[in-house]
């Protein structure tokens, strides 16, 4: 008789064991983060990405959701899917990203799809970086839109078939200020909603 | 004996759920890479040599996130029949060259961009599992590993499809080899 309740607890905790494993790792979902975490003003990251330190959990997110990322001293990674009122980015609102000079030499923000990749559209619009905001004339104060169509002026980053999406920010070769106190060093980018719909 | 029976399947469910969730949990990334490499190989790309990715596109994404800005050269590297020796010339921009181990661990990074102090014109490193003998190492960077596959990606800016071509005439002119 032991042996039933035994084999029914064994049978559902290998199932839950497993599901759990894959829910944290971000193979169903996004991942759960558990520490290490970094957060500037919403924009999430994670100092032990790529190194031998992070935890079975990071290591498993990252896997999924950043393969091949560095380690901290080469390039650190940000991540926001929200905009200043908290709600969720979507292709169907326009936005304005702006911000500052970044601590690092070089950085870049890209946008990508639910699934981790770039969306699938042919407008040549993914990303806006420190060529970009340099060439445009002022690397410490930028701004570009983010919409589904080219805006009538100055730079863009196309959300065409990207649903909901988030930003990433990379910065490579990060000031040693940036780690050691990135709430003091960081200037966060702003993501302001301008409109949704077409309204 | 409900009780009992309940205390019972409730250790077994917890002693399970436990022994599930990190055997899954350890094994994915290793799993995750072993998935990509297969893919990569399977569309014929070689190992121990470089080979230069495409430009990034929506169309031929690798690896999930990729950035568009950079060029990259990739090597799947073998070291079942011993070291393997990698060298990638400087980029007047930002550039690494970075080893990945079988379990996704960035476990080597070094600087291309020739405005890095300390950048030389051509970054040498070896890559040897542990216990394998790397001889006379000639000054490069030695990178211990566990399992013999690895991966090594040189990163170079490229924005632009001149910046791109630039960065892909510099591999034919690097190294990733038998030691």
């Amino acid at each position: 008789m032991k042996l039933v309740p035994l084999l029914i607890g064994s049978v559902l905790g290998l199932g839950a064991g497993a599901v759990s494993a894959l829910f944290m790792a971000g193979m169903i979902g996004s991942g759960v983060r558990l520490s290490g975490a970094v957060d500037v003003d919403g924009w999430q990251s994670d100092w032990t990405i790529g190194s031998v330190a992070a935890n079975p959990w990071t290591r498993a997110r990252v896997a999924r959701h950043g393969l091949l990322a560095l380690t901290r001293k080469e390039a650190v990674y940000f991540t926001k899917a929200t905009d200043e009122g908290g709600r969720s980015l979507t292709e169907a609102c326009t936005y304005r990203v702006s911000g500052a000079g970044m601590p690092a030499l070089w950085w870049s923000l890209t946008l990508y799809d639910g699934t981790s990749y770039l969306p699938r559209n042919t407008d040549n619009a993914l990303s806006y970086d420190l060529t970009k905001a340099t060439a445009e004339g002022d690397a410490d104060a930028w701004s570009f839109t983010v919409s589904q169509t080219a805006p009538a002026e100055g730079a863009w980053v196309s959300s065409k078939a990207a649903g909901a999406f988030d930003l990433t920010l990379r910065l490579y070769k990060p000031s040693p200020d940036l780690i050691e106190n990135p709430n003091a060093t960081l200037i966060a980018p702003r993501i302001e909603r301008i409109s949704c719909g077409g309204q | 004996m409900i009780m009992r029976n309940v205390l019972t399947g409730l250790a077994a469910f917890v002693v399970t759920f436990a022994i599930a969730h990190f055997v899954v949990l350890n094994a994915l990334p290793g799993k995750i890479m072993s998935k990509v490499r297969d893919g990569m190989m399977e569309r014929g790309l070689p190992v121990n040599a470089w080979q230069m990715t495409p430009r990034t596109s929506p169309e031929n994404q690798a690896v999930v996130r990729p950035a568009p800005d950079l060029a990259y050269a990739i090597c799947l590297v073998d070291l079942s029949e011993g070291p393997v020796e990698l060298t990638a010339s400087a980029w007047p921009d930002y550039g690494s060259l970075s080893v990945f181990s079988a379990s996704t661990d960035n476990v080597y990074a070094g600087s291309l961009d020739a405005r890095v102090a300390d950048t030389p014109d051509v970054r040498h490193v070896i890559v040897a599992m542990e216990g394998q003998d790397v001889g006379n190492a000639d000054g490069a960077d030695i990178v211990r590993v566990n399992k013999p596959d690895a991966f090594a990606l040189i990163r170079r800016l490229a924005p632009s499809q001149d910046a791109y071509e630039a960065a892909k005439d510099l591999v034919p002119g690097s190294q990733c080899g038998p030691l």
